[in-house]
């Protein structure tokens, strides 16, 4: 029992990185339909403002990580004003603005990453933190890991109340649904539209944060999380917060048993059997309405 | 300025048409080569490769120039980013060698790399000597112009294998990464261990890329294998130590392929590397050699080296040099010195046989406190090995 227990938890918590990784990405594409493909370089910058924090000016990564958030919220907001406010407004259609923000998003991935290979140049960096094992249940996992689990639970939770129970989250679904009807019933779009895309800036930069406790990091580390976010935002529907939380805990789980029960090298094969099933049960993901 | 002394770009552009001898003799020798600066592979050939060229030009350079035949030239490095691309490493040598007709070509980083390049290079006809590239598959396409300095999968698995059998290690359990690499080393692994009598547990393939390796190592610790082996790449590397350390699994020999030689690999795992072996060649303490190239090294770049291929890359570039200095710029000529001749370098003597490095042996090397210590062969050894590991800190 012990040895199921630590091989569904070893998932959870895998998964819960891939929920974490997806969280910002879901609030710009799931909800603004903002196809911001450089979602992985902001999480690497994420990843690099922590370690320069750490082990230049010694700065404890957990006291640094709402420091990143800040940062990168304000790039969000720069980054809007200078690419995705003139986009949306030049759009025709929501359709329009998704197509032509891929190609903003490629534009700014290439940009981001060799702006840190010019700063930090390609080395792998990493640093030791919280990297110790702690025994929950019997079962041991890093603290590290456990802190990052942790937060992507806790911020996919806050994000559904938000969303499903106040009037802000009423506002940018409304927004999300019809931009011009939430003009029509007194939703100032112009504020609310680049602090959603700023918050989701600000969620990839904690994860990036979170992450480099865990992995190593580099300039071009942004890429394969860019895809396990699409994956994972799809799989739980867009725009749905408990839909990204599923999404990425079941492909945890999926892995885990899979690469316990078969052979690891099937990884792939079993994350996308799983991705296709849903869809083709649920084409709009598993929590979307 | 442009305009003040036009008759000075004439006569430069005279001299040049008509080549001139007194320019001639001053021409630097021109050096091509493409190497990921950005991209996946950027993290491998900005540690091990590329910063080995530009130290050698300087270093060169500082001294007078490269000896063509008893002729000082000035080295003029033509370096290329190939963005981690099979094709645009085969685009950029085909300008480099075709177009542009460098006098001499150094290799790309990474064993793909090499394998795009080589077909190229016999037919241009330059020699390689390719420091980052592994595999017999690569040999086995008996490229005239292609030079493996670096010690073979078979070669580096009969090291460990001796050094595990020299310590009565009866079980083994092995991970490999789905890729060329791993599978070569496999191949060597499997048939070493047969040898020598080493039991195989345990073995299981990973696809590159993965994010969580603790199914695979909870199943193996059940196992109790007398020694794990990953034959992993970096990231991988550093995922499956931090993680055998997550669940408290510590066997007596714990080793993991390429990475550990890397300074990162210290840096961001911390004591945890206490007592982990893998793929290594030298360190500081190797020779007074090692140790200038090492504070060399660290002086251009302000970065270690790593301690496996960093030294090999170095090598090349030695024997490229002496070679240079023998036979001069006639390419054929050139291959001829270098199959045939022994070469001193920072790793010992070289010599080429089948455009295989038959002089270096395959070591296992393993971390002791800062230092990654060469534990075998005894000839090479920089300390006695920690065995059985030590518990996990």
């Amino acid at each position: 029992m012990g040895f199921w227990l630590e091989l569904v938890a070893s998932g959870l918590i895998t998964g819960g990185i891939y929920a974490l990784v997806a969280l910002g990405l879901n609030l710009q594409y799931g909800l603004m339909r903002i196809m911001n493909i450089s979602h992985g370089e902001f999480l690497m910058l994420g990843a690099y403002l922590t370690w320069l924090g750490f082990t230049v000016l010694g700065v404890n990564p957990l006291v640094a990580t709402p420091v990143v958030a800040l940062a990168l919220f304000a790039a969000g907001l720069l980054v809007h004003r200078l690419c995705f406010r003139p986009l949306a407004r030049t759009s025709p259609s929501v359709e329009a603005i998704e197509a032509r923000s891929l190609l903003v998003g490629f534009g700014l991935m290439y940009l981001v990453q060799n702006a840190a290979y010019l700063f930090w140049g390609a080395d792998l960096r990493g640093y030791a933190f919280l990297a110790e094992p702690v025994e929950v249940a019997g079962a041991r996992f890093t603290a590290n890991r456990l802190l990052a689990f942790g937060f992507a639970v806790a911020a996919s939770l806050a994000l559904l109340a938000l969303l499903r129970w106040t009037l802000f989250g009423k506002a940018v679904r409304a927004m999300m649904q019809s931009p011009t009807g939430a003009q029509l019933v007194g939703i100032d779009t112009a504020v609310l539209h680049p602090l959603v895309f700023a918050a989701g800036l600000a969620l990839a930069g904690v994860a990036g944060a979170l992450l480099s406790m865990v992995y190593e990091i580099t300039p071009s580390m942004g890429e394969p999380y860019t895809v396990t976010a699409l994956i994972v935002i799809t799989l739980g529907g867009l725009g749905s917060a408990a839909g990204c939380l599923a999404g990425g805990l079941l492909l945890g789980v999926v892995e885990a048993l899979g690469m316990h029960f078969t052979n690891p090298s099937l990884k792939m094969l079993l994350s996308y059997a799983v991705f296709v099933a849903v869809l083709v049960v649920r084409p709009q993901g598993l929590f979307a309405r | 300025m442009r305009s003040a002394h036009p008759w000075r770009f004439l006569v430069a552009a005279a001299a040049a048409a008509i080549g001139l001898p007194a320019f001639a003799q001053d021409a630097p020798v021109r050096i091509g080569y493409a190497i990921a600066r950005t991209g996946p592979w950027a993290a491998g050939a900005q540690l091990t490769q590329e910063p080995n060229y530009l130290m050698w030009a300087d270093q060169v350079n500082a001294a007078g120039g490269l000896d063509v035949k008893g002729r000082k030239r000035k080295i003029e490095l033509v370096g290329f980013d190939d963005r981690s691309e099979a094709e645009t490493v085969v685009r950029t040598y085909e300008k480099l060698m075709g177009s542009d007709k460098v006098d001499l070509i150094l290799p790309p980083w990474g064993t793909g790399a090499n394998f795009a390049v080589m077909p190229l290079i016999q037919k241009y006809g330059y020699p390689m000597i390719a420091p980052t590239a592994t595999g017999r598959r690569l040999l086995g396409m008996k490229n005239p112009y292609f030079f493996a300095i670096l010690q073979q999968p078979d070669r580096m698995m009969e090291a460990l294998a001796e050094f595990l059998k020299a310590r009565r290690v009866e079980t083994a359990a092995v991970i490999h990464v789905d890729e060329l690499f791993g599978l070569e080393q496999y191949t060597g692994l499997e048939e070493a261990f047969k040898q020598k009598g080493i039991r195989i547990v345990e073995k299981k393939s990973y696809p590159l890329g993965v994010k969580d390796l603790k199914p695979v190592l909870s199943d193996i610790k059940a196992k109790n294998p007398d020694a794990f082996i990953a034959l992993s790449y970096p990231p991988d590397t550093f995922l499956v130590t931090a993680q055998a350390r997550e669940i408290g699994f510590n066997p007596k020999a714990f080793y993991a392929a390429v990475g550990t030689a890397f300074p990162v690999f210290r840096d961001k795992l911390g004591p945890t590397v206490e007592g982990v072996m893998g793929l290594g060649t030298l360190n500081p303490k190797s020779s007074p050699a090692a140790k200038a190239y090492f504070d060399a090294h660290v002086a251009k770049h302000n970065k270690e080296p790593d301690r496996w291929a960093s030294a090999h890359a170095w090598a090349a570039l030695q024997v490229l040099e002496q070679a240079v200095a023998k036979a001069g710029l006639d390419r054929k000529a050139l291959r001829e010195v270098i199959a045939s001749l022994e070469f001193d370098t920072v790793i010992g003597k070289v010599r080429f046989r089948n455009g295989e490095n038959v002089s270096t042996p395959g070591v296992v090397s393993q971390w002791q406190g800062r230092e990654f210590e060469v534990v075998w062969p005894p000839d090479r050894a920089t300390a006695p090995a920690l065995f059985p590991k030590p518990h996990w800190r």
